[in-house]
């Protein structure tokens, strides 16, 4: 019954969605007023170049050819699934003949580093604190905390991030202005280079685990104020079961539902990388390269990335689904 | 107290520089506190440099941005950001564009090309004794590889160039290449004459033995500069170069000696607040900025200086002459007296005043005044100008030229309280010669004469009886885009006058020029013109008939799309004037700059202004304005020209 009713069901939303996805991202670009062969011959032109005027409708005719963008949008549809299904996501247009998959191979790493260390983190702290904070709702740490979180959460992020930068880069020189690692220092397993990534990581990391923790705390607070109102907790509490029990067996563990839920869905979203922070920090990852494919019209490279933002998502979601059933054993009946 | 003022307002422009710009993501700055204002700029801070030593070591941004394809230095085929040092240190050319001095410098070239009558063949003098930074000669064989490696493959930018134009090459000895040409070209050798970009030489022995050129990523790049490859990031944030033990064998050295950094490193900054605050530390000795981002700068730090001492601080040679371009193949901008009303229809102090706080100089006519073509074309046109008449019907004539335009940038800049020298010279040279008069009553008059009206708003209806709506195209970069702030300043002057004008930038707007699909564009209103020299081949010939398509398909000439019979005489009687006849040449680009103002396909308005910044702790004697012995920039080719010309502090 479990497996009919609840397994098949999201197997078969899964492969459904992300077939989906990868088509929609295939056909939108291409609808954009953003031609990536003309993008390339503009850019050639805007830098000053002598591009020969009599010239112009070879180049774009030969450019054309090398992107493969050649034929109907069907014909580039079915070629585009059959190199996908060999794994091959193609070359970059605007950074030809870079293969897409080298370009997504050498940011994901900084993208991975970063957010997957900052959204556990955040994820964890924010919800044990805040787990807590909303049990306890009547005593002053918890105000205090739900003030500080409240004061946090409002904040756009990128004047929070600036904030930092100013303060702890400028002003107290503790951290660098930019970059990912020291200027000409190569990436390497070795102990020197891992410092040095996580003294530049510092700041960007830290932007993110703050903002991040007050949102996960709030939720949760919220949550677990509205379990600890439900009758089971009232009971429980009347039956004399242990308080420590009731916080972790009743309250927190039923509030976690959609927090987990949320977890998924934000792991998934690592995968489109962190533009702002990327940005205001200098930091290499798939943010920044999304955006300029998208400005660009790289279609190559705007489908390999959102393919695994596609694929990260919905098997983060699937994940959350077949993990539900541990956490909440009423799926387990249904 | 005024230190203190200037301090606190350049936090503050630096703060507002970064919300902005992170808000348009992609450019941005940085923010204020009062602590922020006392911060020690005097303070050498650590460079972050790794083993490079900072006092021997040049630090540049990038203009282009993030190097996306960072391990590939295959600069033939499509966009490799070549101003990653690539152009700028690494590669000498045949000749480079110096628009500063307005000299044209023989790199690998020993001179001049050598045309025959007809311009069907030609030979080039190679100098000698060059080496590739791998040690390997340099020979006119390298030269005719790279031409006949280019005509094989179709993935080149430059192939279908060499493939219509060329019959054959070859090598006359080691310094003589010989052309012959299918077609009479007397313009054939500027596709290997640098200004920011051309066609570069391959070194034949890492070539020759490449399967797939196109595809090849040439790295480590060797070329004949005076730096070769020192490191780069893999995520395309930096790229180190390091000087040849041997620059004496680069024409770079030949011409004018030792560079004087050991290592130039390029990099990137995702911000603008980034640029400033790494400039402010010390940890970035160049960085192109926009106008606010200037003033940050100035405002926060005593080593940093602009390119000029003092008002208007910006780089005004640059060989690009902004302003606006006409759809002239939409009504109503396909009629000349509609292209000219809205000319007249802009107050030029105002419109400066909006678009670069009164910083640019202005140009008349469609080259920018700068080097030397004040000297040889707009000055010998003035009492063409001042001549030039419109005829407004009934017998009513009007001469719109005005020589004092440009003091009234000079009093909107007084106004602004800067300080502002009376040496006409120098005033020339700042805000230009002249421009055009603020006349919306004639403007009126050509509309008027054209069949336009004015609804009882005062609003002008099309001749149909419509609406006149107008919008004006442009990249989104409104930091240090130069079309974004001609269309603000159009815009606002158009309003006024009673036109339904708005802006409209747009990402797509390089692919929505090429096709057509705009009233008005910010785009440059002409081709660049080399910046040198007394040819405008480059300028005019993108207004040839021949390469006007209709709306929808992508133009390959100038994006007005306009073009007469009479400009394309023009250009064919440049095609067959010499260009190393230097007065034969200017008569023919006056001719056809005459052509252009009568039919103001394009309105020119002010000459490209740039925003850079030097830091002087480490590095010193830049070109600035007082002494610009070479180009400003650090992205340009004859950047390596400005290397011997450094001078080290030795600060620790």
């Amino acid at each position: 019954m479990f497996v009919r009713r609840y397994l098949i069901p999201r197997l078969i939303q899964y492969v459904l969605v992300i077939l989906l996805g990868i088509t929609a991202v295939f056909f939108i670009p291409r609808l954009l007023p953003n031609d990536p062969v003309m993008r390339t011959v503009a850019e050639l032109r805007a830098r000053g170049s002598t591009l020969e005027p009599g010239a112009v409708d070879k180049i774009i005719a030969d450019l054309t050819e090398l992107y493969g963008l050649e034929g109907s949008m069907g014909e580039q549809y079915w070629a585009f699934w059959g190199r996908l299904l060999r794994g091959d996501l193609g070359v970059s247009f605007f950074q030809f003949p870079t293969p897409v998959l080298r370009l997504i191979t050498t940011a994901l790493p900084w993208t991975l580093g970063l957010l997957l260390t900052t959204t556990l983190l955040a994820w964890g702290i924010g919800n044990l604190v805040g787990g807590f904070a909303g049990y306890y709702s009547n005593r002053r740490w918890s105000h205090l905390l739900d003030t500080v979180a409240m004061v946090l959460r409002p904040m756009p992020y990128y004047i929070f991030a600036f904030a930092l930068l100013l303060l702890f880069a400028y002003v107290v020189r503790w951290f660098p202005v930019s970059g990912g690692a020291t200027l000409g220092r190569q990436p390497s397993l070795s102990w020197a280079f891992v410092q040095d990534v996580l003294w530049h990581s510092f700041l960007p990391a830290f932007s993110i685990f703050i903002l991040g923790t007050a949102v996960w705390f709030q939720t949760m607070k919220l949550v677990v104020q509205n379990v600890n109102g439900e009758s089971f907790v009232f009971y429980a509490k009347l039956s004399g079961v242990q308080e420590s029990k009731i916080v972790s067996r009743y309250v927190i563990r039923n509030a976690l539902l959609p927090q987990i839920t949320g977890l998924g869905l934000s792991l998934g979203l690592i995968f489109s990388g962190a533009l702002i922070t990327e940005i205001v920090f200098s930091y290499p990852g798939l943010g920044t390269l999304l955006y300029n494919a998208i400005i660009t019209g790289d279609y190559n490279l705007i489908m390999g990335i959102t393919v695994f933002s596609i694929v990260a998502i919905t098997t983060a979601v699937l994940i959350v689904d077949l993990l539900y059933p541990f956490f909440d054993p009423r799926i387990r009946y249904m | 107290m005024r230190r203190t003022w200037r301090g606190v307002v350049g936090l503050l422009l630096l703060a507002a520089l970064m919300l902005a710009g992170c808000a348009a993501a992609e450019e941005a700055a940085e923010p204020a506190a009062e602590e922020a204002a006392a911060a020690p700029a005097e303070e050498l801070p650590t460079s972050g440099l790794g083993d490079l030593p900072r006092n021997e070591t040049l630090i540049a941004d990038i203009l282009t941005g993030r190097v996306g394809s960072p391990t590939n230095f295959n600069e033939w085929v499509g966009w490799k950001w070549r101003d990653r040092g690539m152009q700028n240190l690494a590669n000498e050319p045949l000749w480079s564009v110096d628009f500063a001095t307005g000299e044209i410098i023989p790199g690998l070239a020993a001179g001049d090309p050598d045309y025959n009558e007809d311009f069907t063949a030609l030979t080039i003098p190679l100098r000698q004794g060059v080496t590739w930074s791998d040690g390997q000669p340099f020979t006119a064989a390298d030269v005719v590889f790279t031409v006949e490696t280019l005509m094989a493959h179709e993935g080149f930018n430059a192939n279908s160039f060499f493939v219509e134009n060329v019959a054959s090459v070859s090598a006359v000895d080691d310094a003589t290449v010989a052309f012959e040409l299918k077609i009479s070209n007397s313009r054939f050798h500027t596709t290997f004459l640098d200004r920011w970009g051309a066609t570069w030489i391959m070194p034949k022995h890492l070539w020759e033995t490449v399967e797939d050129p196109v595809n090849f990523e040439f790295n480590p790049f060797v070329g004949t500069g005076p730096y070769k490859l020192h490191s780069f990031d893999p995520s395309g944030f930096w790229t180190i170069w390091e000087k040849r033990a041997d620059w004496d064998k680069s024409p770079t050295g030949m011409l004018f000696g030792e560079p004087k950094p050991r290592y130039v490193v390029f990099q990137y900054f995702a911000n603008e607040g980034a640029k400033i605050l790494a400039q402010l530390t010390h940890a970035a000795d160049v960085v192109n900025v926009s106008s606010d981002g200037l003033k940050a700068v100035l405002a926060q730090s005593d080593s940093s200086r602009a390119y000029q001492l003092e008002f208007p601080y910006v780089v005004n040679n640059d060989p690009a002459q902004t302003g606006l371009t006409f759809n002239t193949a939409r009504a109503p901008y396909d009629n000349r007296e509609v292209r000219w009303a809205l000319l007249l229809a802009i107050d030029i102090a105002e419109y400066m005043g909006l678009a670069v706080d009164g910083t640019g100089a202005l140009s008349p006519v469609h080259i920018p005044s700068l080097s030397n073509y004040p000297r040889d074309f707009i000055a010998p046109m003035e009492s063409w100008l001042q001549e030039f008449t419109l005829d407004l019907g009934n017998g009513e004539t009007f001469k719109p030229y005005d020589p004092d335009a440009p003091q009234r940038i000079v009093e909107y800049a007084r106004g602004r309280g800067n300080e502002i020298s009376d040496d006409p010279a120098v005033q020339d040279q700042a805000f230009g010669l002249g421009w055009y008069k603020y006349a919306p009553d004639v403007a009126e008059k050509l509309l008027v004469k054209n069949g336009f009206s004015r609804d009882g708003n005062g609003n002008w209806l099309l001749p149909d009886g419509s609406p006149w709506k107008l919008s004006c195209l442009s990249g989104t970069d409104v930091a240090t885009g130069h079309p974004a702030r001609n269309c603000a300043a159009a815009v606002q002057a158009w309003k006024k006058f009673g036109v339904d004008a708005t802006a409209y930038p747009s990402e797509a707007s390089a692919n929505l020029n090429a096709i057509g699909d705009f009233d008005v564009s910010g785009n440059w209103p002409a081709q660049e013109p080399w910046g040198a020299g007394p040819d405008l081949y480059r300028v005019l010939n993108y207004w040839n008939s021949e390469y006007v398509k209709p709306l929808g398909d992508t133009t390959n000439g100038h994006p007005s799309r306009w073009s007469t019979p009479e400009m394309d005489a023009v250009i064919e009687k440049l095609r067959n004037t010499d260009p190393t006849d230097s007065q034969a040449t200017i008569d023919v680009g006056i001719e056809g700059l005459k052509l252009a103002v009568t039919e103001m396909p394009g309105i020119p308005t002010y000459g490209y202004v740039g925003f850079i910044t030097w830091d002087q702790t480490y590095w010193t004697n830049w070109p600035g304005a007082e002494n610009p012995y070479t180009q400003p920039y650090t992205h340009w080719g004859p950047f390596k020209y400005m290397t011997p010309f450094l001078e080290p502090t030795g600060a620790p």
